[in-house]
């Protein structure tokens, strides 16, 4: 586990530029989906003495009271562009991801015209495993949560007041452990697509499943550590900024605030390296019983021939010096 | 002349003595004297019938009220069932000055069926708890008379008839009239005597059952009052709580041993009984009604306060995972109660429980005579103090309902309203003007702005002087009931002075304690507490559904020569400038008010404007620019709608909106960044 996840950081600090990238898009889209909300907000507040109640302190009243006015917009007209903007971030890790994977691999930086061509190749194989990985953790889910949400009604009759709220957690847990599986098997077809050139993707899909469960313990473990780190950066963010920041000091709230949300995209990123060091040490060459293996020689492991005009892989050279 | 015609004639001549020397008009009569308030008695069929006039359960040495009524009931519950089964003995005192042929009763627990009023406007208008979008029979609730017998007439229950002088709802079976064979006569005592049945619903309006817990709340038939010259016995709503008669009662419980129990008034005696029950006696003097509840997991704590008249037993019944929070119970319940006492006026009993209820129940929240439920959960921070706002609240209806019983059906903001003004007032100085419901985490929340908010929603719908089930829908009876009034009447501080309000206040519950006052009495004891004709108030805060919503409309400053010199931007020092500030009334609500002008060299104006006009401009020329205008500066008006409108600044300030972007930005950024994580 170790190894897996000293590798994996090493990759994301190799290419510490995507984060950057990832994290101003990030910026930028959401700024797009506020825009309905700041212009709303300024056209009721900049002139209020009483929006002075936000700035010194946080007067939950006066936000309740923008709200409730006509003249700011229903709350949805201000949280659906944000949903909206959200999707497309969404859309965009999806794009760009084949890439990132791509620069994971190699072993030089990757150049950003082999960047974009990665991601072109694989977006309707990505369009496909996201449609199925939709499909199965939407329906793993979806009885997940009903069966936790029926053990907590049970549990409710109980007289012992936190029994059904330790269920509900306790549910919640098996619920994170099995996404994060999931989230474990796709990452790897996703990988297993990319770095392999694989245009079936359901063999990426059937070859991850594999590995997922073969060492389970072992990528599970990475995944949850990382996930864990990412709540802890969530929470000392969100600490830092009440207790170092004044109220009144916007700048250094935005601050603080950035600086938290740059860092919760490392860990994704650190999984997403995990999934490629997995798949460079267990799964790029083809997968030979243990039983074979010890009658015969060990097989080279060799990357696979890159088709003309497709990717690079690990140790190819690069390309253009043009980089991204 | 037989013995029945003697026994009228004597009752008869006894009421009209009684008549010549009390006042006709019960709801207008002023706290008794201890002298008013001794027992008659009279003797129906061999029987002396009288009103104890027992101080038991108060820190008085005579009886505080004018007791109408004796409840002596014997009940048995069924913890498996969630039943009672009882016998009540009612002995009725009629002050009424006239000879009554009929009495109403109500039962409230028939309310939770299927075809009655209560829960057909809990359909469509909304309630507190249940929406009814499918009936389950576990919200069944029902209250059975099973044999009514009147002292000297007879088993009279053949006479009973469901009445529903409300809607005329043939279905809804929460109010009974009973015939009598005789009338009883003015001044007379009468007693009956009733065998009936409850079955609890699972908690249903602070009433009933949930696991092993119960609520016995409205839970025995009680009699109409008689008020304003006629019975007044609404049928239950789902808007309204209740108004009955003072007077005393003794109630016996059996219950499970078990079960640990808590009542209205003082425990008088407890007895094991050999079936593995046990038998605890209640006693309560000079109140209107009595609950009781009982869980077997209730924690107690027990204390002691020194009220003004003497000791009050506090009993805080808690659940086992609400321990930890014992102690802010008990914190809220005495720096409450030392404020109403000094405040308002003395608290006379010599109990007060409070009851944690079951959690997840729809029994939080809820006032009884000397017994109020708080609403906790184990989950709740420090900062966050929604324990503390249940229990002062229903601390607070001792006063408004418990002592001035005014009538809940028919003027709900005098006890609602009243107490949730007098809440903001005690959870302000106890907590923090703008913090008294959240203060944590940098974030603030005040009860005021929680009042002001509820009413804004429904500002236009209806007036507070209205029947609680005429109300467009829950939420406007909430908002304008509880929210409404205690804006009016911090409002109404601004005008008469705070001091002066809360002498208005002191004066109206040391009149009207123990009593059934009306709304005009509450009126006019502000007008002659204050000095003040406050008519144009009443009207249109109290009477009317008038908006109150003025505004700053512009504020523009140029200078005076601005026609030479055209090119200048800003004036240097010297400049004389020529200054307008217009406000508008938005609302139809006319009221006078202070507009505060300021300047930029530090100069401050303040102006009177009455408002009658739909708007005005005041004109200014001097050597510095308007930089604002505030309506309203001491922020007095809390029932002005909108407090944005209410202010102006010429210069822009966007950092009340760059710091609420910059929050919505961050979950925006997070929201996005947690889809991406899982999704792909």
């Amino acid at each position: 586990m170790a190894n897996l996840l000293s590798s994996g950081l090493e990759k994301v600090s190799h290419n510490k530029r995507y984060i950057f990238w990832f994290w101003l898009l990030n910026l930028t889209l959401a700024e797009f989906g506020t825009a309905a909300f700041r212009r709303s907000a300024h056209a009721i507040l900049d002139r209020s003495l009483y929006a002075e109640r936000l700035v010194k302190g946080f007067d939950l009243g006066v936000l309740r009271e923008l709200l409730a006015k006509p003249e700011f917009g229903t709350l949805n007209s201000m949280t659906y562009p944000s949903l909206y903007f959200g999707f497309v971030f969404f859309l965009a890790t999806a794009l760009f991801l084949p890439g990132i994977f791509t620069g994971y691999a190699s072993t030089y930086r990757l150049p950003r015209e082999e960047f974009f061509r990665a991601c072109g190749c694989n977006l309707w194989r990505f369009i496909r495993i996201m449609i199925i990985a939709g499909i199965i953790m939407g329906i793993i889910a979806g009885l997940l949560f009903w069966a936790n949400s029926a053990i907590a009604t049970k549990a409710d009759q109980s007289t012992n007041e936190k029994l059904s709220f330790e269920l509900e957690m306790a549910g919640l847990a098996v619920i994170f452990l099995v996404m994060t599986m999931l989230r474990i098997w796709f990452d790897l077809a996703e990988v297993d697509t990319v770095l392999n050139n694989q245009r079936a993707v359901r063999k990426s899909i059937a070859s991850a499943f594999r590995h997922t469960f073969r060492s389970l313990a072992r990528l599970l473990t990475s995944y949850v550590v990382v996930t864990m780190l990412a709540a802890i950066v969530l929470l000392v963010g969100l600490w830092l900024w009440m207790k170092l920041v004044a109220p009144e000091n916007v700048v250094r709230a935005f601050a603080v605030g950035q600086i938290t949300l740059f860092l919760l995209l490392i860990p994704r990123f650190w999984q997403r390296g995990v999934a490629v060091s997995y798949w460079q040490e267990l799964m790029l060459a083809p997968f030979v019983p243990r039983s074979i293996v010890e009658r015969s020689p060990t097989p080279v492991v060799v990357a696979p021939e890159p088709p003309a005009g497709d990717l690079p892989v690990a140790g190819t050279p690069p390309v253009e010096p043009q980089q991204l | 002349m037989n013995a029945r015609w003697r026994i009228t004639f004597v009752l008869a001549l006894l009421s009209f003595c009684r008549i010549a020397s009390t006042p006709r008009n019960i709801a207008s009569a002023a706290a008794p004297s201890p002298a008013a308030a001794q027992p008659a008695s009279a003797s129906v069929e061999g029987q002396s019938l009288s009103i104890p006039s027992t101080t038991t359960a108060i820190n008085s040495p005579s009886p505080l009220s004018q007791r109408v009524v004796h409840y002596d009931i014997d009940a048995r519950y069924d913890a498996r069932k969630h039943v009672v089964d009882a016998t009540e003995t009612l002995t009725y005192h009629n002050l009424t000055g006239q000879a009554l042929d009929h009495f109403p009763f109500h039962l409230y627990q028939n309310a939770f069926q299927p075809n009655s009023t209560w829960v057909r406007e809990a359909k469509t208008q909304g309630s507190r708890d249940t929406g009814y979008d499918k009936w389950d029979p576990k919200e069944y609730g029902s209250e059975e008379i099973k044999s009514l017998e009147v002292v000297g007439q007879g088993d009279l229950t053949r006479n009973l008839q469901y009445i529903a002088p409300d809607d005329g709802n043939k279905d809804d079976k929460t109010v009974i009239d009973l015939h009598l064979a005789k009338p009883v006569p003015a001044g007379a005592f009468v007693q009956f005597k009733i065998a009936f049945q409850t079955q609890f619903p699972e908690t249903q309006a602070r009433s009933g059952w949930k696991r092993d817990f119960v609520l016995g709340g409205q839970w025995f038939p009680k009699v109409g009052v008689w008020w304003q010259g006629a019975w007044n016995c609404h049928q239950y709503h789902a808007t309204t709580e209740f108004f009955a008669d003072f007077g005393v009662y003794d109630v016996k419980l059996t219950v499970p041993q078990y079960e640990v129990i808590g009542a209205s008034g003082v425990q008088v005696s407890s007895v094991n009984n050999a079936d593995g029950t046990q038998t605890v006696t209640y006693h309560g003097d000079d109140i209107h009604d009595f609950a009781w509840t009982v869980s077997p997991r209730y924690k107690v704590h027990e204390s002691t306060y020194q009220s003004q008249m003497g000791p009050i037993q506090l009993r805080f019944l808690m659940q086992p995972a609400h321990w930890k929070h014992v102690e802010r119970h008990e914190r809220i319940t005495r720096g409450t109660l030392d404020r109403f006492e000094k405040w308002y006026g003395p608290y006379p009993y010599k109990t007060l429980t409070v009851v944690d209820p079951e959690p997840d129940s729809a029994a939080g929240g809820m006032e009884y005579p000397t017994f109020i439920t708080g609403d906790d959960s184990w989950l709740l921070p420090n900062g966050l103090y929604f324990i503390e706002l249940v229990v002062e609240h229903e601390f607070g209806h001792q006063y408004w309902y418990g002592m001035v019983a005014t009538n809940e059906f028919e003027d709900a903001w005098l006890d609602e309203g009243i107490n949730s003004y007098t809440e903001v007032k005690v959870m302000d100085d106890i907590l923090g003007k703008h913090t008294s419901i959240l203060n944590m985490a940098g974030i603030s929340f005040g009860e005021r702005e929680e009042q002001q908010f509820s009413y804004v929603r429904v500002a236009d719908r209806d007036p507070m002087a209205q029947k609680a089930y005429d109300y467009y829908s829950f939420n406007s009876y909430g908002g304008v009931t509880y929210g409404k009034t205690a804006c009016v009447l911090l409002t109404l501080e601004g005008i008469i002075g705070e001091d002066t309000m809360a002498r208005a206040m002191r004066a109206y519950f040391m009149k009207y304690r123990f009593t059934h006052p009306t709304k005009e009495d509450f009126l006019k004891t502000i007008e002659e507490v204050s000095g003040k004709d406050l008519r144009w108030y009443f009207n249109q805060a109290v009477y009317g559904s008038q908006v109150l919503d003025y505004e700053i409309l512009n504020t523009t400053s140029y200078p005076v020569d601005w026609f030479k010199n055209q090119d200048k931007k800003t004036g240097k020092d010297g400049t004389l400038y020529q200054s307008f500030v217009s406000v508008h009334r938005k609302g139809d609500f006319v009221m006078p008010i202070e507009i505060e002008v300021k300047f930029n060299n530090g100069e401050k104006v303040r102006e009177h404007w009455d408002g009658q006009s739909r708007w005005t401009r005041f004109g200014y020329q001097r050597k510095s620019k308007v930089m604002s205008a505030e309506i309203d500066p001491e922020h007095t008006i809390q029932l002005d709608r909108d407090n944005f409108n209410n202010s102006r600044l010429v210069e822009p300030n966007p950092k009340p909106t760059h710091k609420l972007s910059m929050y919505w930005l961050f979950v925006t950024q997070w929201i996005s960044q947690a889809m991406a994580w899982w999704a792909v």
